[in-house]
């Protein structure tokens, strides 16, 4: 017994690792359901992105991890619908499908949910962060040629007329 | 006769003689990029000014910082095997990104955003980010359609030697925004020295 749910526990760890990104789900029809974050913990609110409801509305329903229905309002965006509930506390570790269905009807469109355990939300970054390389100085390359180039061409003038010059042509 | 006279040759001579001069004269490159002054760290006294209620998570989708006219994507961000935040591709300047398994912007608790100030072409996204004052706003917009709005608390340059990972990325009790980028001088073998740091709280939402 100990033992199967010390295997739960790693199974759940390492999903909710692999799962720490935003993992939008495909369904049938072009409708898909975004569950963000993919993998939250217990008391943790959640996201649910509906793309391709025409109407804007959805009914959603987080049922199997005992979060009950929830309604699925008009986005920002043209034919999504957003919403939101919150994992219980006592949720367990694991995978929960998240259904919603669009008001005008259709195929319900589906999302996976991982509840992590509590502890596993994402730990923080260590350190500096390398953002830049350096460009922003020294000379512009592209400048610095054309000016080469310039004097280059400055002194090929001077030249033949110094040549001239020595040949007697007069100047 | 000549086919091409002394007159034409001296006046080309001239001019690219000149422009020669003037391409190599004003050459120099950009500037460094702008550094935090003293007056924009953090004072320690006084405590934090309240922030308002936080916004339920919702993943953001851009930046916008009026006063550095910065407005750009974000994109989702990991952490490296050595446990520092990704950063965006250097090929596209005008990118920056979030720490996706951490804080979403608005949200209860350190949110951090990180971007380029140059690449190898030149000033990226952030590369104003060391002028931002105290009380400058910064606007996140979120996916649902909602608009998180930040007032600056303070701006620091760290070394990356001494990074203070507590500081930067630590819990915190109220919405708070971290924006990172590169700074704090520059050596050509070893690249910039360190980061700026800006701090901010969420003073509301449109």
């Amino acid at each position: 017994m100990r033992r199967t749910a010390r295997l739960l526990t790693g199974t759940a760890l390492a999903v909710a690792a692999a799962g720490l990104l935003t993992a939008p789900v495909y369904a049938a029809g072009g409708a898909s359901l975004e569950v963000f974050p993919s993998s939250a913990v217990p008391g943790g609110q959640v996201t649910v992105n509906a793309a391709g409801c025409a109407g804007g509305t959805a009914a959603g329903d987080a049922g199997s991890v005992g979060a009950g229905v929830f309604t699925l309002a008009p986005s920002a965006h043209e034919n999504e619908a957003i919403g939101q509930f919150r994992v219980p506390s006592s949720a367990q570790p694991g995978t929960y499908e998240i259904v919603a269905k669009c008001a005008e009807g259709g195929r319900p469109i589906k999302g996976d949910l991982t509840v992590a355990p509590a502890e596993a939300r994402g730990q923080a970054p260590r350190g500096s962060v390398k953002t830049g390389v350096g460009g922003a100085l020294g000379p512009d390359p592209v400048q610095t040629a054309a000016g080469v180039a310039a004097l280059a061409v400055a002194a090929a003038g001077g030249t033949w007329l110094l040549h001239r010059r020595a040949r007697g042509d007069g100047i | 006769m000549r086919r091409i006279s002394n007159t034409a040759i001296g006046a080309v001579t001239v001019i690219a003689l000149c422009s020669g001069a003037w391409l190599l004269g004003t050459d120099t490159g950009a500037q460094a990029p702008p550094q935090p002054s003293a007056a924009q760290a953090r004072t320690g006294k006084g405590g934090e000014p309240p922030a308002a209620p936080a916004l339920p998570p919702s993943p953001p989708d851009r930046i916008r910082i009026p006063s550095i006219r910065v407005d750009a994507p974000l994109m989702g961000l990991a952490l490296t095997p050595s446990g520092s935040l990704d950063v965006p591709p250097a090929a596209q300047k005008n990118l920056a990104g979030w720490y996706e398994a951490g804080t979403t912007p608005g949200e209860r608790g350190t949110a951090v955003v990180a971007g380029h100030v140059d690449n190898s072409r030149g000033p990226a996204v952030f590369y104003d980010l060391g002028a931002l004052q105290k009380g400058s706003r910064i606007e996140v917009a979120r996916r649902d359609g909602s608009t998180a709005l930040f007032a600056v608390d303070a701006v620091e340059v760290y070394d990356a030697r001494h990074f203070p990972d507590a500081k930067v990325y630590g819990a915190a009790a109220r919405p708070e925004l971290r924006v990172i980028t590169c700074g704090g001088g520059y050596s050509r073998s070893t690249g910039y020295k360190g980061n700026v740091v800006v701090f901010a709280h969420l003073t509301g939402s449109r």
